[in-house]
């Protein structure tokens, strides 16, 4: 059971981990927190059910699809609801953050009402799973893991081997000196909110496949873990977010199989908790690995 | 200075004699019924079909000449599912001396706010939707038509082990009162039969992930599993079970997850799962028949259970006052005295607190559709 509930644990923490890079690079340029990110992650899965039912389109395009739209929904909202504040104090950020959580969760219940709904009837996907022993993994499961590792590596390839990544970092570190070096911040910026957004889409559809639900206000738990597990592994350090969603998945996996399901979310932030007393700035959350 | 005084006052006094002779050339005519129930809000859905329910049945006493020649009207009040909203509600319809007696509320956190209300006018009012334990002792003036969670799980619970033969149950139930309540009778009613809980897991509404409670369960040779919660979450256990290997493993509830929204989200996962429950649309009996043509015809698709309890709190109230004649309290009394009075939820008669008595239907969900069964 050991094993089982650790492979459960590595699932859901992928998705953890997937939501927590957008929080985390947004942070680490503009040292603000995008309080709607969770109903990104809403969105970019409403899409893509959307492609797959009303356009009904295979998964292997109505995800890019999903992918790319909800990209272009991050850089439109970062333009209307942070660009023309990016000056003004963080309070009036939050505010607007909260601001687009309302409106991107009302404009879901308006568009597609507040029920549950499957992705099983529309994706052609089926479960298969494979029996070792006492484990049972799924087809699902391993795509799940498989592919959220790979969008972690092809990030981390971006941000630390390309020429936009320099950029990102160079901005992260200092937003006016990077203008003085001839950078264009404001693109950088633009393309940040577009990366997170599009990592948040998948872990909308990586969730909604394999857990076969997808509802309104479901950005609102997922969000505040995937947040939690951002300030876990250290806010801003983008290795330090995929380490946070993992352990956060783990912990809270584990003291539901052991101790309780029914405090499953208290284990997520009890461990939040015991973390940030011993090291403040979060596992990865050193001074030299600081921000994107 | 006068002048206006005296326009002021004059106006006053026709604006009230106006009010005065509304009221009373309306209770001569027509008798009205109040109708509590969330329109908005997280029980909207339930509380529109509890209204579509009742106003079908006023539809078909009125086409057969209303009560005691008098037409039926419906003051149609919305409580939001917020018990101080309902108790604003309450006070509005008991201090309208024509409304005769009331059909709600839906949630039990508002039908326990309502009812001192009611109780200080002496109004009546049933209620077709709150299972909680606590509404028995809210007082001689309120009824109810929904059996309380207890009385369904030993039923459940009779069914599963006497019957079906299970000895090793999970269970798996919302973190709410209504879930913990119903999983506390599970538990007791175990242990008076004499079998094992060999899990028994919580998990909050919303939740999307079962894998670790699934994890549990395949663990614990349950050979049942009882959902203590709602139609969505008994839809993705059934869905995701199989991840875990339990292809095979039984699933059982009580009627809140009788819902189109289970058989649309799960699939083909949800058949075979097996409830209790008081209503059935597929059901041979001809009252329920009239109900679900009537029903389908007059708003295009398929009454829930919680229809079905408006449509027959509707009909008691409308019987009762039929009987009693116009008085609030005789129309109490009578309805104190009703049984076995026919309706589409069962045979419906009423204990010394107001509850409903009545056998449950036992339901299996084949081909999409829930279905009576004997085992």
């Amino acid at each position: 059971m050991f094993l089982q509930q650790m492979i459960n644990g590595i699932t859901v923490g992928g998705s953890y981990a997937l939501i927590a890079l957008g929080y985390t690079m947004v942070y680490g340029i503009l040292k603000i927190v995008n309080f709607a990110h969770g109903d990104v992650f809403m969105m970019g899965s409403f899409f893509g059910l959307f492609c797959m039912q009303v356009w009904e389109m295979p998964y292997y395009m109505a995800f890019p699809m999903a992918a790319v739209a909800t990209a272009i929904m991050g850089i439109v909202m970062e333009r209307i609801a942070y660009r023309p504040i990016r000056t003004a104090d963080s309070l009036t950020v939050m505010i607007s953050a909260l601001g687009v959580s309302t409106f991107l969760e009302n404009l879901a219940m308006l568009l597609w009402g507040t029920g549950t709904h499957a992705f099983s009837n529309f994706s052609g996907i089926t479960i298969s799973t494979y029996k070792f022993d006492n484990i049972v993994l799924s087809n699902i499961q391993i795509g799940f893991i498989v592919l959220s590792l790979l969008l972690m590596i092809i990030l981390y390839f971006i941000v630390n081997k390309t020429k936009i990544g320099v950029a990102m970092r160079a901005t992260s570190h200092n937003i006016k000196t990077a203008k003085l070096m001839g950078i264009n911040t404001d693109r950088i910026i633009a393309f940040t909110f577009g990366i997170g957004s599009a990592l948040a889409c998948v872990a909308g559809l990586l969730v909604g496949i394999y857990y076969d639900a997808v509802y309104p206000l479901i950005g609102y738990s997922y969000g505040l873990k995937a947040f939690a597990a951002a300030v876990l592994g250290g806010i801003g350090s983008i290795p330090g977010a995929m380490l946070g969603g993992f352990v956060m998945g783990i912990v809270e996996t584990l003291g539901a199989s052991y101790i309780s399901n029914g405090y499953r979310d208290a284990f997520a932030f009890a461990i939040l908790i015991i973390v940030l007393i011993f090291r403040p700035a979060g596992i990865l959350g050193k001074k030299e690995i600081d921000k994107v | 200075m006068k002048k206006t005084m005296f326009s002021l006052f004059s106006s006053f006094i026709l604006v009230t004699s106006l009010f005065a002779f509304g009221c009373g050339s309306a209770k001569s005519d027509v008798i009205k019924v109040g109708v509590a129930v969330p329109l908005t809000g997280a029980s909207a859905e339930d509380g529109n079909a509890i209204k579509n329910g009742v106003k079908l049945a006023a539809k078909e006493i009125n086409a057969k000449g209303g009560i005691n020649n008098k037409k039926v009207e419906l003051v149609i009040e919305d409580d939001k599912g917020d018990p101080s909203e309902a108790a604003t509600v309450a006070n509005k319809l008991a201090q309208d001396k024509d409304v005769l007696a009331i059909v709600g509320h839906f949630n039990s956190s508002c039908t326990l706010a309502a009812a001192p209300i009611y109780n200080q006018t002496g109004v009546v009012s049933v209620s077709p939707g709150s299972s909680a334990a606590a509404v028995s002792k809210a007082g001689p003036y309120t009824f109810r038509v929904i059996t309380t969670d207890a009385v369904q799980g030993a039923s459940l619970m009779n069914w599963a082990v006497k019957d079906l033969g299970y000895k090793n149950i999970a269970v798996l139930y919302e973190n709410t009162d209504y879930g913990s309540g119903l999983a506390d009778v599970i538990t007791k009613s175990a242990n008076e039969l004499k079998v094992n809980i060999v899990a028994k897991e919580a998990y909050e509404v919303g939740s999307t992930d079962f894998s670790t409670a699934l994890t549990k369960v395949a663990n614990s040779k349950a050979d049942v599993i009882i959902v203590g919660g709602l139609y969505n979450e008994t839809a993705l256990i059934a869905k995701q079970k199989k991840n875990f290997g339990l292809e095979k493993m039984q699933i059982m509830g009580v009627d809140a997850i009788y819902s189109d929204a289970l058989l649309r989200l799960g699939g083909d996962a949800v058949n075979g799962i097996k409830m209790t429950g008081y209503f059935s649309e597929v059901s041979s009996d001809p009252v329920s028949k009239n109900f679900v043509s009537k029903f389908k015809e007059e708003y295009k698709k398929d009454p829930s259970t919680y229809a079905a309890y408006g449509y027959d709190a509707a009909l008691i109230v409308f019987d009762s006052i039929k009987n009693a004649g116009t008085d609030r309290k005789a129309i109490r009394d009578f309805m104190a005295k009703i049984k076995n009075f026919k309706g589409v939820t069962g045979e419906n008669s009423f204990d010394e607190n107001g509850d409903v008595i009545k056998q449950p239907l036992r339901l299996i969900i084949q081909n999409g559709k829930f279905i009576v069964t004997d085992k």
